[in-house]
């Protein structure tokens, strides 16, 4: 044990003393929330050109109400009340007699302009828009852009179309919209969890209000935090293990350690780089939560669940990537190998969304249990805002916890025989042999 | 008592046997020299000795003890090709290797050893910035630091100019008085005749020679002559007896059937001019070497 200590402190000492590491340490997260945090920074920055949008109305009904909504939208929104600066777009509406003799050859002339620059999009309402017959597409509201799926414009003018229409049919019945108080009114449902007795006072406790940011924001950052830990504690042991083999230190180790414990030193020691990282992290992420009052959203029970599992899948993956490592006798090797070895971190990633959209469904509860899955996802659906059942938890800590003794085993004999085999990249059944019969 | 002692050992690679039924016994305190042509299985039966591979049969047994792995703590190793972290200073490599073999600090062990290797400048150079012969002296005190009671050499020679070599072989000695056992492998026949107490040579995975030079040298007899004559060009192929003529520049070396007559063969020489030298000898190492190594016409 004294010599993989000896070996594991060197490997985190030569890890974590590196510029790399530090850097690594502030650009990861960067990298893993680049999308939102670009997002949030290009927010304000959008295209102040007015958009000049022509509107064929064949149902006769809403033209004249939109071109009015649009002005008092222009009036309210495109400039600061006080400054005078312009804040968003003027949206000019153009209202175009229909063409029923061609509709289609009115849209080619219409896009065409769009083409050339002298519009931004056309709208054209259906003519049963306001009565949708069985023929449904006499009742559509279509909208034509270069962009038309992700234009603000397209989003903007739902309300004002549909507001008309129902005002008009409500006319059409002889109600008049001013009088009935509330009409539009619209009651969103609130997402709360469960009501419960305060085990100290006995008294019914309020349901905690749940928020989007408990249900997908926390087991996002769980499975994103997993799979960084093995990007920094367990992949590097690849290519890592292939450079010492290469250049013959291996050999001069092997002189004074057995194989198996020259691989669990390595191992060790990036599981040393991967709980830094963890801490570093964690300190951070509680500093964040504490000083936003968010202390709910996490819970010591997590904390502890995500280092268990943290723990085992490092040591899972190092051991396996360190054996691969010692297959390998180039970089191509290593290259060619990293993405195969990546697989049991990035299915994951890959099936967060359905999990999050049913953390105690079949789909995410097998998944989660299946060892080489369970520390991401088990994590995540112990973040979630339904949580998991205790003994699903602990089943999975165990299938993990098997499957790490297996993955040391296995890792240990094909490491063995793998740190003196150099030349070509050996074959799968060798391979096998070694892991079967050592 | 032997330190190392090796039984019937064979090892097999697909369908190559590196090692073939080999024997030995290295006696403590000894210089024991391994030698052969490459491919001939010197480096595996050093990592079998080390434990590094495991032979398919045969028995080893290394510092009385046959249990695989138990004693690499009391044995060193410096291999053929240099096995350095290159990130890594000088001082602080060696204190990594003598740490994981010893299990406790070795900073006095290791400044002395810098001091007397003339390595005490470099001590806080990166490993990547030494030259390849201050890279050899560093591995081999990464190797003897933890004074073992076997050091097991592949090559310790190798990139090292003349005044570094004489430095390596003094430590040598020196170590050698203190009882380490040191096996050295090398393809330098002068170094293995004038530093090893014994010399082992392996050909084809098998033992071919074994013992002291002497011994050796015993087993072939007087069967060379070396000669020098003032005539350039002396015909030496046509004399009586001699088998082989192997031409050294300034002298001669003549190989003699085991009939032949010195005798004839100088005055047969004295015919052709002047004779400076005319030494009647055993073979050198370097003779024995090749003429076991040689490829056959077969080959």
């Amino acid at each position: 044990m004294r010599r993989v200590l000896r070996i594991a402190r060197r490997e985190y000492v030569a890890a974590v003393k590196t510029k790399g590491f530090i850097i690594g340490l502030i650009l990861a997260p960067l990298l893993m929330g680049g999308g939102a945090i670009a997002l949030s920074l290009l927010k304000g920055r959008i295209d102040l050109t007015d958009k000049k949008i022509a509107v064929i109305d064949r149902s006769g009904v809403v033209a004249d109400a939109l071109t009015a909504a649009a002005r008092q939208r222009d009036t309210q929104v495109v400039h600061h009340a006080k400054s005078g600066r312009k804040l968003q777009p003027a949206y000019l509406i153009e209202v175009v007699p229909p063409h029923d003799a061609d509709p289609q050859r009115q849209r080619l002339e219409l896009s065409d302009r769009i083409r050339r620059g002298e519009l931004h999009a056309f709208l054209e309402i259906g003519p049963q828009a306001l009565h949708p017959g069985t023929n449904a597409a006499l009742a559509q509201v279509n909208y034509y852009a270069k962009n038309a799926a992700l234009d603000d414009v397209r989003r903007w003018l739902g309300n004002p179309v549909n507001q008309q229409l129902r005002k008009v049919r409500l006319a059409e019945v002889g109600i008049d919209e001013t009088q009935v108080k509330d009409l539009h009114d619209w009651r969103p449902v609130e997402s709360l969890g469960l009501v419960s007795l305060d085990p100290t006072t006995g008294a019914v406790t309020d349901a905690p209000k749940r928020g989007e940011a408990e249900a997908v924001l926390i087991p996002l950052a769980m499975i994103i935090l997993m799979f960084m830990m093995a990007m920094m504690g367990a992949i590097p042991l690849m290519g890592a293990v292939m450079e010492e083999k290469t250049q013959r230190i291996a050999e001069v180790l092997l002189g004074s350690v057995r194989p198996f414990e020259f691989m669990m030193g390595k191992v060790l020691g990036g599981l040393g780089v991967s709980l830094t990282g963890s801490l570093v992290y964690w300190s951070g992420g509680l500093i964040v939560v504490v000083s936003l009052g968010l202390t709910g959203f996490l819970s010591t029970s997590l904390v502890l669940w995500f280092f268990a599992f943290m723990l085992l899948n490092t040591v899972m993956m190092g051991s396996l990537l360190a054996a691969l490592g010692s297959l390998c006798s180039d970089p191509r090797d290593v290259q060619n190998l990293t993405l195969p070895a990546m697989i049991p971190v990035l299915i994951p990633m890959w099936v967060i969304v359905p999990v999050l959209k049913e953390p105690g469904g079949a789909f995410a509860t097998w998944l989660s249990l299946f060892p080489p899955f369970t520390p991401p996802l088990m994590l995540a659906r112990l973040s979630a805002p339904s949580g998991v059942p205790a003994w699903q938890a602990w089943v999975g800590l165990l299938g993990v916890l098997a499957c790490t003794a297996l993955a040391v085993w296995l890792g240990g004999r094909i490491f063995r025989m793998g740190i003196l085999f150099h030349g070509r990249l050996p074959r799968f059944r060798q391979v096998l042999h070694w892991a079967l019969r050592g | 008592m032997n330190v190392v002692e090796l039984n019937q050992v064979t090892k097999t690679f697909g369908t190559t046997r590196a090692v073939d039924g080999l024997s030995l016994a290295v006696p403590r305190g000894s210089i024991y020299g391994f030698i052969g042509p490459n491919g001939s299985g010197k480096t595996t039966t050093l990592r079998i000795i080390l434990s590094i591979l495991y032979p398919d049969s045969g028995h080893v047994r290394v510092l009385a003890d046959g249990q695989p792995g138990r004693s690499s703590d009391r044995i060193g190793y410096l291999p053929e090709e240099r096995g350095l972290y290159k990130k890594m200073r000088v001082r602080e490599l060696l204190r990594f290797h003598g740490e994981l073999k010893t299990g406790r600090k070795v900073n006095a062990e290791v400044d002395a050893w810098l001091e007397r290797l003339g390595l005490a400048d470099a001590a806080t150079k990166k490993i990547e910035a030494l030259s390849k012969g201050m890279s050899q002296k560093v591995q081999f005190i990464a190797a003897a630091v933890a004074q073992p009671e076997l050091l097991i050499l592949d090559e310790p020679f190798s990139g090292l100019d003349p005044v570094n070599a004489e430095v390596i072989r003094t430590a040598l000695l020196d170590l050698r008085r203190q009882g380490t056992t040191i096996i050295l492998s090398t393809h330098d026949m002068n170094l293995a005749e004038s530093l090893c107490d014994f010399i082992l040579m392996i050909f084809r995975g098998q033992k071919v020679l074994d013992g002291t030079l002497a011994a050796i040298q015993d087993q072939y007899g007087a069967d060379t002559i070396r000669i020098s004559m003032t005539h350039p060009h002396p015909n030496t192929r046509h004399l009586p007896g001699v088998t082989e003529v192997r031409d050294l520049g300034q002298t001669q070396e003549l190989r003699l059937d085991p009939a032949a007559d010195p005798q004839e063969i100088l005055a047969a020489l004295m015919q052709q001019g002047r004779v400076r030298r005319f030494e009647l000898t055993r073979p050198s190492l370097h003779d024995i070497f090749v003429r076991i190594a040689r490829p056959t016409q077969e080959e």
